[in-house]
């Protein structure tokens, strides 16, 4: 899930004070926490006060999408608003108010959140946090389940370095975990020091490297395609 | 003879109330008889509740209500019995009504009466700390609201009479003797404090400084005498100094009585934390001899109150109290424990009083022929705690024996489960189901609003012009129809509001007037039987929150009268029918765990006739009580446990799984699957059942190796070893001169921070059988507190009379065992004798009672209740519902709750088998109207609800493969919680959700009043705001006529945007007002509140809206004043602020209509 933190009600206001109407787009996607409809209510409440207290008026219309980074859902949900109003103020993640402002080319999306990071969600602790930054070349299966990427400062593929004391790291002065311990702790207790012992090869970072882009499956729609791919 | 399917119930305190309300739900006509004027007894009068603080008045004034609009529970009040006949099953009974001189039915509890009336007698209900008029209701919350005369006081002026506009009064009436066929009876007469007038106990009655606990209870309450400031009664002055005597008229044969009245040491903590909480200046002291906190949490709360409030605590008996003449302070002799004299002076002191048997009840047992023990209390059986000596009449709460709250509603319950057995057969036999129209539909139909506005006498029309509120409710849109009537909830409005309906074709209907709170199910009621939903009802409080509280300004309470009227409306309009739904239920039971509790419980069922499956996880039934010989009082556990196995082996409706392991619990109060392998071969066994009783039971702590050389010695024994060796074989004790017991191992210290309750008195058990076994023995005793509570206290005089000797040690030194030679020697410093060391042949370790740890998790886990620090299950509701779980059709009892004595364990068994019955008894069970829902279409499947939801009744059904939310109807409690946190609306709570909300909001911003006068929307709580607002009203509390109040079930069904809303549609203020937070009605639903209030707090500067125009505060229901003087502030707060508008720089933006 993509966690996301709104913005200060200040600087969404800066943005869009030289509107008069606004659309403002929830996403019930991943974002987390959810900001859907209540949440895109609540900000346009907030936003129409604060507008008031500058002494202007604020017209706006709070919806919500299925998904934002959704060309054809942002498309065909948002579409029949839009034409009503001067500007969008999205409650997604980065990549809904990129592929808004894509889709809707005539019409300007701000962005009412700040995106932190792609994090999971442990509900007992009540945290979020990044456990995978997306590198491109997964060493999860040779690592017990902790990803080095994610976890060592250094992002290194064959740890421990000589920067960890008792199973912290120095980066940082010694408050965070070292990942390479807790590897090595996780594969000792399944009996798989194998794994760890073994050497990896130096990582291809250019797949880590932005922009980043990936087909998505091609859906064969000619008939006679489709059944030469079956043979 | 035919058994009767009625039942009396003696005494309407808190445990004939719960004992008439489980016999009522399961199925029987109850007889509440009580002699005062309203039920609620002695917890009426209490400020708070310990061990959680709960607002005494709060959690009561909803069971006050419930029981007195209960459909099988005829309350008849200012009754006593005067005769029995018959036997078991079918008595007659002859009651007689004293005249109140005025009529029942007629009275509408408006109180001009009292306000007119010239006399001013002593207030018993404020304990005599203020006055009241001859004619008088008894408190404020009183159920049923009906005043009476007291003839002692009265002048017959007839005053009352005159002004009496319903003509309800009538000085003729005589006393009414009616008589009834009841089936069986139960004695709940409560107890009456010790009083120590009479023989001026600590000079009580002769310096005005000296009060009892009672009285002091209703100098801190919010609606007593002082409204919660501490004052002492000699001057007035908050006094600094205040002492607290503990055992006054108990444990004391000279003053009072022997025994423990077991509540003293709480209540006396309590007030002394509360006192520190309501003035933090104070310095409260508790002179006690033991202090005798052996409940669930209690050591806890004795902890917090020394270490985080301050409190003192002094062991020492205090002899006498004597005054300074000249400014009543009070001065205590008392010597410390290490022998120093100490004289200090006081500005207040308050005794502790004792329970006493309640001075009717000699009578009472005269004429019921039921036997009384020594003390003149009622006489039972350890085995059957709520049996009295005569078949067919039952017993609970302190006419037995002293004890808490909790204990008593247990017992109440219990007695109800001891009916249940007697007339089963007669069940439902004598409920009338009430023939009620076909719903009319009125789906699709534009709203047809009507109207009824009430006079209440004078109470409304003396302030507010009730004529031009009705003209001016004719002209509202969607309004049909509007009158005014005297009394709207008298008997003929009800017949002309139903004709009304007809002749108008009315489909909404809004009366105001009082409260909703009493008066909503009456015409709820009313408009069903004209066929219309009874959701289709609101009430506009016109009384309680508008004429009584603007008393000086006529016209500013006509106008809020007239916004209140139209809020109404507005809400009314969006007003949709809800249906209850209907679930039959499975008449089967499932009772985890084989002990004496879970046999209990499952013959109670299975006597009843519901099938039950007995689940032991053991290979033997009888639980921890194998190991035990015989109570305190000498009766046969091991018989009873041969007896209880041998009767639930032989009844042929309970199966019995032993060796079982649970491997599931699915599905919900009426309908639960249970999966579980049983016996050698790990037999698959799955069954429905209704419901689910928790009697998992506990067991000895097991000292850790070396622990007072337990283990390393063989003659260090734990105190069950010993028990054992007493009984079975006894010839070793013979040749010893010496046993040592010591107290509290692996109790009241850092790992199990709690009392095991029963240690104390099983040590005195076996130190007495090890006398009677050789008398020349010595025995020593090592203790911290001797907590032998209630009747118990009696052996542990008698222990002291045998010559066993009991020695004090502080938690900090506990005893030191050395080996030496061949008998072992015990080091202790004690306080009082310093170092001492004795030689032993034997040392008995007291060890406490554990819970099942993680096996206690997992079963919460499958059941989906929760298990407080140590581990015990924990009830719904620590006061009122120790056998519930907060999840509706599961059941707790025994020690799985915590500690408890076989006698207690067996009352818990038949308690929880009791609430069962009210679900097993039924075929069908009905669902509440007021309920969330789910939006399939809209769910995004995140599962925020059920995060919020504290009754589990809300979540994302995963495991069928759809990610969308699920409300399940049975065990929804319509706070609307779900609905404020669903982030994409998919959730909607019935009745008091944004469509019905929203609109009202409009209306009460949409106030034009002038003169700078600052509009207000205050969103209260239904169970403690709400309630606390009734109480301004009810105690003419004024405030600004510039709050207009909307009613929500919970705060925390409030969500963030309709508080928002109140700002933009032009209010000045927002005022959320909750329960105190732990006192929630929904368990925790202001935790919510709290969360997203402060949320809004933190951005209301950056929005341009001055934080101080919204208010959060917490509100209890007896705190009246509290709201009255929060209005008054917060509206002065929002007056000098101005305007909304003001903080605007375009002053041209309107938002007023």
């Amino acid at each position: 899930m993509i966690i996301t933190q709104q913005k200060d009600i200040e600087e969404i206001y800066d943005m869009i004070k030289s509107y008069s109407k606004i659309l403002i787009v929830g996403c019930d996607g991943c974002c987390q926490p959810p900001r859907s409809i209540n949440e895109a209510k609540v900000l346009a409440q907030m936003l129409e006060l604060k507008a008031r207290s500058e002494g202007k008026e604020l017209k706006w219309k709070a919806i919500t999408v299925l998904r934002q980074c959704d060309d054809r859902i942002a498309a065909t949900t948002v579409r029949p608003f839009i034409e009503h109003y001067d500007a969008i103020v999205s409650l997604s993640c980065g990549l809904g108010v990129v592929m808004m402002n894509k889709v809707f080319e005539n019409i300007l999306t701000y962005p009412a959140q700040n995106s932190l990071f792609g994090g999971a969600e442990n509900n007992a602790e009540n945290y979020f946090a990044e456990y995978c930054e997306t590198c491109g070349e997964c060493l999860l299966g040779v690592t017990g389940g902790v990803c080095p990427m994610a976890g060592c400062a250094k992002n290194l593929s064959n740890g421990p370095c000589g920067g960890t004391v008792g199973g912290k790291c120095e980066v940082g002065g010694y408050t965070h975990d070292c990942a390479w311990v807790k590897i090595w702790d996780r594969l000792r207790k399944f009996n798989r020091l194998d794994l760890f012992n073994k050497y990896r090869p130096p990582r291809n970072y250019r797949k880590w490297s932005s922009p980043r882009f990936a087909e998505i499956n091609k859906t064969y729609t000619n008939e006679e395609e489709t059944m030469e791919e079956e043979k | 003879m035919e058994k009767v399917g009625s039942v009396l119930v003696i005494g309407g305190g808190i445990a004939g109330i719960q004992a008439s309300m489980d016999l009522g739900d399961s199925g029987y006509k109850v007889y509440l008889v009580e002699s005062t004027m309203s039920i609620g007894g002695v917890m009426s009068q209490l400020d708070k509740t310990f061990p959680t603080n709960d607002c005494a008045i709060c959690i009561l004034a909803p069971k006050l209500v419930a029981a007195g609009r209960h459909e099988n529970i005829n309350l008849l009040i200012n009754t006593t019995l005067e005769k029995i006949s018959g036997k078991a099953g079918n008595f007659k009974v002859d009651l007689k009504q004293k005249s109140l001189y005025l009529d029942q039915e007629t009275c509408t509890g408006c109180g001009v009466c009292a306000q007119e009336c010239p006399v001013e007698a002593i207030d018993f209900f404020n304990e005599g700390l203020s006055k009241r008029a001859a004619i008088s209701v008894k408190f404020p919350q009183a159920v049923p609201l009906v005043f009476s005369i007291n003839q002692e006081v009265c002048i017959g002026c007839g005053f009352c009479k005159g002004v009496c506009k319903a003509k309800a009064i009538d000085y003729t009436l005589k006393d009414k003797k009616t008589s009834l066929n009841v089936g069986a009876v139960v004695l709940a007469p409560g107890f009456d404090e010790y009083d120590p007038e009479p023989t001026h106990h600590y000079g009580f009655g002769k310096f005005p400084n000296v009060v009892t606990s009672i009285q002091f209870e209703r100098i801190l309450s919010a609606s007593g005498p002082h409204s919660g400031l501490i004052l002492r009664p000699s001057d007035g002055i908050i006094p600094k100094k205040i002492a607290f005597l503990q055992c006054v008229g108990s444990r004391d044969k000279k003053h009072g009585a022997e025994y423990c009245s077991s509540v003293c040491c709480m209540y006396t903590a309590k007030e002394a934390v509360i006192a520190k909480e309501h003035m933090p200046l104070v310095q409260p002291t508790i002179f006690s001899m033991d202090i005798r906190a052996c409940g669930k949490d209690f050591d806890k709360y004795i902890d917090r109150a020394q270490n985080e409030y301050g409190v003192r605590y002094i062991r020492s008996r205090i002899s006498s109290v004597k005054e300074i003449s000249e400014s009543n302070d009070l001065i205590l002799n008392y010597e410390t424990e290490n022998g120093e004299i100490v004289e200090e002076v006081f500005n207040l002191v308050i005794l502790a009083v004792g329970a006493m048997p309640n001075r009717s009840t000699k009578e009472l047992a005269k004429t019921l022929g039921v036997e009384l023990n020594e003390e003149f209390f009622c006489k039972t059986k350890p085995f059957s705690p709520v049996e009295t000596s005569k078949e067919g009449i039952y017993v609970c709460g302190m006419f037995s024996e002293p004890k808490d709250i909790p204990e008593t509603v247990v017992e109440a319950s219990a007695a109800a489960g001891a009916v249940n057995i007697l007339l089963s057969e007669a069940r439902n036999t004598l409920i009338e189901e009430k023939k009620l129209p076909k719903e009319i539909d009125i789906i699709g139909e534009p709203p047809r609003i009507g109207v009824f506005v009430c006079h209440c006498g004078i109470n409304i029309a003396g302030v507010v012009d009730v004529a031009d509120v009705v003209d001016y409710a004719n002209k509202l849109p969607d309004v049909a129809y509007a009158e005014k009537n005297l009394y709207t909830c008298s008997a003929d409005t009800q017949t002309n509001i139903k004709e009304k309906i007809k002749e108008y074709n009315l489909n909404r209907v809004i009366v105001a007037s009082c409260t909703p709170r009493t008066h909503e199910p009456l015409f709820q009621a009313t408009i069903r039987e004209a066929g219309l939903n009874k959701y289709l009802f609101d009430l506009a409080n016109i009384r309680d929150q508008c004429s009584w509280v603007h008393m000086h300004e006529p016209k500013e309470a006509t106008e809020k009268a007239k916004d209140l009227v139209r809020m109404a409306i507005a809400k009314a309009r969006n007003l949709i029918p809800l249906q209850e739904q209907h679930v039959s239920v499975i008449h089967k039971g499932l009772v985890i765990g084989g002990g004496v509790a879970g046999m209990t419980a499952a013959l109670n069922l299975a006597n009843q006739g519901f099938e039950v499956y007995l689940v032991e996880k053991g290979d033997k039934l009888g639980g921890f009580s194998k190991n035990v010989y015989q109570t305190i009082e000498k009766y046969d556990v091991q018989g009873l446990i041969t007896d209880l196995i041998k009767k639930v082996d032989d009844h042929k409706l309970i199966n019995v799984f032993l060796n079982a392991k649970i491997n599931s619990i699915g599905g919900y109060v009426c309908n639960f699957t249970t999966r579980l392998t049983q016996g050698k071969n790990k037999e698959f066994k799955e069954f429905q059942h209704g419901i689910i009783i928790v009697a998992t039971g506990a067991h000895e702590y097991q000292p850790k190796e070396g622990e007072f050389l337990y283990g390393n010695d063989d003659r260090v024994i734990l105190q069950s070893e010993l028990e054992n060796l007493l009984f079975t074989n006894s010839e070793k004790i013979n040749g010893a001169e010496t046993i040592v017991m010591i107290q509290c191992v692996g109790s009241r210290n850092e790992e199990h921070p709690y009392c095991s309750r029963m240690c104390c008195s099983e040590a005195i058990k076996n130190a007495i059988k090890a006398k009677e076994v050789n008398p020349n023995l010595n025995i020593v005793i090592f203790y911290r507190d001797i907590r032998t509570y209630g009747f118990k206290e009696k052996f542990y005089n008698l222990a002291r009379e045998k010559g066993i000797v009991f020695i004090r040690f502080d938690q900090e030194n506990p005893p030191d065992i050395v080996k030496k030679g061949s008998r072992l020697s015990v080091n202790v410093v004690t306080p009082k004798l310093g170092k001492i060391s004795i030689d032993t042949d034997f040392i008995a370790l007291s060890a406490g009672i554990v819970s099942n740890g993680e096996e206690n998790e997992e079963l919460a886990k499958m059941l989906k209740v929760p298990v407080n620090s140590e581990k015990f299950f924990l009830e719904a509701h620590v006061k009122l519902r120790p056998s519930d779980f907060a999840t509706d059709g599961i059941f707790l009892c025994g020690t799985a709750r915590g500690s408890a004595t076989i006698s207690e364990s067996i009352a818990q068994a038949l308690s929880a088998s009791s609430r069962a019955t009210t679900i097993l008894s039924k075929d069908i069970l009905v669902t509440e109207g007021i309920i969330s829902k789910v939006n399939p279409a809209l769910c995004i499947g995140c599962n925020r609800c059920a995060e919020v939801c504290n009754y589990g009744a809300v979540g994302v059904r995963y495991e069928e493969g759809k990610m969308i939310s699920e409300v399940n109807p049975l065990l929804c409690k319509g706070c609307g919680d779900c609905a404020a946190e669903c982030p994409a609306e998919a959730i909607t709570m019935s009745h008091f959700g944004t469509s019905q909300i929203e609109p009202m909001i409009a209306e009460a911003a949409h106030v034009e009043f002038g003169n700078g006068r600052p509009r207000i929307v205050a969103f209260l709580c239904n169970w403690c705001s709400y309630a606390g607002a009734d109480l301004a009203g009810v105690s003419r509390y004024q405030y600004p006529p510039n709050v207009r109040t909307i009613r929500v079930m919970c705060s925390g069904g409030l969500p963030k945007r309709l508080i928002l809303q109140a700002f933009l549609e032009g209010a000045d203020g927002v005022f959320v007002g909750g329960c105190h937070i732990g006192d929630c009605h929904y368990i925790a639903g202001n935790q919510d509140t709290l969360r997203r209030t402060r949320d809004i707090e933190s951005k209301l500067e950056s929005i341009g809206i001055n934080p101080e125009r919204f208010l959060r505060k917490w509100v209890s229901a007896s705190e009246g004043k509290l709201f009255s003087e929060t209005m008054i502030e917060f509206v002065d707060k929002v007056k000098k602020l101005g305007p909304i508008e003001s903080e605007y720089k375009n002053k041209s933006i309107k938002v007023s209509k």
